[in-house]
């Protein structure tokens, strides 16, 4: 559903990201993980076309990302990791906004917007201005606009930043239970528990480099330590590639 | 940091920054040439020949320009002032984090206000400096001459900063108390007033040739009352011209003293009200709410539902964005009250030269320059900005499946039925009150219709060749580099456009082409040049945008 080949990424000498190859399946929670600066959202800004490569391609449902980027793009849902959004717009017109992008309107488009924004916990403030929203609703907000069109794929740029205890439990139940209907989630982040506790694979990107990449337990096993968080401190801390 | 913004200039393209600077010098020489030749002519005009027995009637003439053009400066500083106040003091994101350190709001404050000053500067010194260097050669002006203009400039400047800040910072420590029924009636009472003011001011009526230099220098005696620090200012740099020191001096104190006595003023009540009223206006409580299908703005989707979906989406999202953010409205209304002063004066044109062709021409042709001109203004002003305002939104139009044409093309589109639904009627409304023959009138509003495509074209075009991502403020984004070589381009491409239709015409009027079927053909010929130069304008921006925006990172 997702899939890189040789992906590579230069800012003038720098290599952000480098000969990437990786792949995840429908139904599977992937958790991308590695310290700040190592290339997770500019790999994310690669699969979601912001950025285009140096090297190498990326694949959405077996779409070239670079090639049918409008093909790509029905099938993704994004959430990045600044809630960036029109201020000006209130919560419902925001959505109303994403799904006439989709091309979704009608009576029963606003009734699954209406559901949504339920589920996520801002229908309260939908006619609100986007501007007096916190960070959290913001983020629940973009959430909603990520599922408006039925994604088969949902890439989440450090989505647990501004969130509450209770909306990361939802959130966690709820992206667990999609990916069992066969939604296939890319998720970035630092937060390794929640990684740990939802991810059926993990990858491990450090200074542009893939250098793991497994179930939670086969990268348990790369190093002599029960704990998640050890592991991914020595794996990083030497750098090795797979 | 002001440093680095320097310093920065250096990172863009040098093509950029040579096209601009060749661009300002050019327009600086125009200025300046234009009041070089202006007040030479002022300084050989005799009236004796039209039986007026005023003396160096040009003399009198030149002051009253100059002391006009003073006024006109020192009001445009006190609303620039005020524009730039809000923005430094109030809506500058560092203001936050500034007030949460060990500093004290009058100490904020006297910083904010140099910089009120400074960015204000620049205007005086790009119309003053022309203007006080022609002035200077024409009349043989002494050395010191120069140096007391830019002495006097600087509490001049003072001013109307501390004016524009002080009304700044009573009005956001009293406006979000006041409701919004209250609010406009207080704006349109204020924009009624200023109608009044410049219809009284400046109405020159029926007017044969010996009245008319009489009326007109009544109607700018106004701006010589001796309460004006603009007539302060204009008296002590004309007297350096006349080397009488004793009363430059005396008018440089006059502008000095009361310059530091209105910015202790101004500290004053900024002591008082800035920091209430910055605390007032970020947090005030929950708004009113918007609901779907309520209010105009709420009904705007089931009115476009002709369009499809994806660009009616985009269409919604830009009026909306526009609309609820006062900056932007409130800067479209001032345009439309300067348009409706200016249609409302003519009303008061006298209609002598409708027997001379030549001034029948040119009168008609101004109003052509005057609308293009108020259309290039705006296009530049709210369309170039577009593109730059998804700036860092972009990842959600940029992650929808929409094609990047599809979203230049509706920017396009949203523009070219904006403008046109007022620029034409301007255009028709001016045409009938100068009562402009009807081969003009058809020709001016189908010049008016081809220039909205291409002026469109052109801000939208621009705007995607020169977009400015990291920018919320429209007003910066269209100070940039491309904003202004977007705003020349249009002057230039009027100037072609318009020269050419007039040239002409006035050939015509002069009879230099017979009025049979040749000028027919040349008419026929003028407007297929001025097709193609706008095809040109309107498609190659557009072209060049695209391929931008397609290159474009985010």
């Amino acid at each position: 559903m997702v899939r890189t080949e040789s992906l590579t990424k230069k800012f003038g000498s720098h290599v952000a990201v480098n000969h990437l190859t990786m792949e995840v399946h429908p139904g599977e929670f992937f958790s991308f993980l590695g310290p700040n600066g190592a290339g997770k959202t500019t790999t994310i800004k690669l699969l979601t076309g912001l950025l285009m490569p140096t090297e190498g391609r990326a694949f959405i449902d077996g779409k070239d990302v670079q090639l049918d980027p409008v093909g790509a793009k029905r099938v993704v849902g994004y959430v990045p990791d600044q809630p960036f959004l029109y201020e000006k717009l209130t919560g419902r017109e925001f959505l109303r906004f994403v799904g006439g992008l989709y091309e979704l309107g009608g009576i029963e488009f606003e009734k699954k917007a209406e559901e949504l924004m339920e589920l996520f916990g801002v229908l309260d403030v939908a006619d609100l201005l986007i501007e007096e929203y916190s960070h959290g609703m913001r983020q629940k907000l973009s959430f909603s606009a990520a599922f408006l069109h039925d994604p088969k794929v949902v890439i989440v740029d450090e989505p647990w930043v501004g969130l509450d205890p209770k909306s990361i439990r939802f959130l966690k139940g709820y992206l667990k239970d999609k990916t069992r209907d066969g939604l296939c989630v890319f998720m970035s982040t630092h937060t390794l528990s929640i990684a740990e506790e939802v991810s059926d694979k993990v990858g491990i990107i450090n200074s542009g480099n893939l250098i793991a990449m497994g179930t939670v337990a086969e990268i348990m096993a790369l190093e002599a330590s029960e704990n998640f968080e050890d592991v991914f401190l020595q794996l990083t801390a030497r750098g090795e590639e797979i | 940091m002001a440093v680095h913004e320097i310093a920065s200039v250096k990172n863009q393209s040098k093509l950029k920054v040579g096209v601009v600077t060749v661009f300002v010098i050019a327009l600086w020489l125009g200025t300046f040439f234009l009041f070089y030749e202006a007040f030479g002519y002022m300084k050989r005009f005799d009236a004796g020949g039209i039986g007026l027995d005023l003396g160096t009637v040009g003399e009198v003439v030149t002051i009253r320009v100059i002391s006009l053009l003073f006024v006109a400066v020192f009001i445009m500083l006190i609303f620039s002032n005020v524009l730039v106040a809000l923005t430094t003091l109030y809506k500058s994101s560092e203001v936050e984090y500034l007030f949460s350190s060990p500093l004290r709001s009058s100490e904020l404050f006297t910083a904010r206000f140099a910089e009120c000053v400074v960015f204000s500067s620049w205007a005086l010194l790009f119309l003053g400096s022309p203007l006080i260097l022609s002035y200077g050669i024409v009349y043989h002006a002494p050395w010191y001459f120069y140096l007391v203009a830019a002495i006097v400039s600087g509490p001049f400047l003072v001013i109307p900063a501390a004016v524009g800040v002080t009304i700044t910072v009573v009005l956001a420590r009293v406006f979000p108390k006041l409701s919004r029924p209250i609010l406009i009636i207080l704006g349109a009472a204020a924009v009624a007033a200023l109608f009044l003011y410049m219809r009284r001011s400046f109405d020159v009526e029926k007017l044969s040739g010996e009245k008319m230099l009489r009326a007109i220098l009544d109607a700018m005696k106004n701006t010589q009352s001796p309460f004006l620090p603009s007539f302060w200012a204009a008296q002590g740099v004309l007297a350096s011209a006349k080397g009488e020191i004793r009363q430059s001096a005396f008018y440089f104190l006059l502008l000095l003293s009361n310059a530091l006595m209105l910015f202790e003023v101004s500290l004053l009540i900024a002591s008082k009200m800035y920091y209430p009223g910055w605390a007032a206006l970020h947090a005030s409580p929950q708004t009113r709410l918007h609901p779907t299908g309520k209010g105009i703005l709420g009904r705007i989707d089931s009115w476009l539902i002709f369009l499809r979906p994806r660009t009616r989406s985009l269409i919604v999202k830009d009026i909306k964005m526009f609309w609820r953010d006062v900056s932007q409205w409130s800067q479209f209304a001032l345009f439309f009250g300067l348009m409706a002063v200016y249609v409302a004066n003519l009303r008061a044109t006298g209609y002598y030269y409708l027997d001379i062709p030549i001034w029948r021409n040119a009168v008609s042709f101004l109003n052509l320059g005057a609308t293009s001109l108020i259309l290039a203004t705006l296009t530049s002003r709210f369309i170039f900005p577009l593109i730059s305002l998804e700036g860092k939104r972009f990842w959600v139009i940029g992650l929808a499946p929409v094609r990047k044409r599809e979203l230049l093309w509706q920017k396009f589109w949203l523009s070219f039925v904006t403008c046109i639904s007022f620029s034409l009627g301007v255009m028709v409304i001016s045409n009938i009150m100068l009562k402009v023959e009807p081969l003009l009138m058809v020709l001016s509003c189908a010049t008016i219709v081809m220039m909205n495509f291409s002026l469109s074209g052109l801000a939208v075009g621009l705007g995607a060749v020169y977009p400015n991502f990291r920018e919320d403020n429209p007003a910066k984004i269209v100070s940039g580099l491309g904003g202004t070589l977007n705003f020349l381009t249009s002057i230039a491409y009027i100037i072609a456009a318009i020269g050419t239709e007039a040239v002409l015409f006035q050939a015509r009027a002069l009879k230099l082409i017979p009025e049979d079927y040749r000028f027919a053909l040349m008419v026929a010929g003028v407007v297929g040049f001025v097709v193609v130069l706008s095809a040109g304008v309107t498609f190659i921006p557009m072209s060049l945008g695209l391929k931008n925006l397609e290159r474009t990172e985010f």
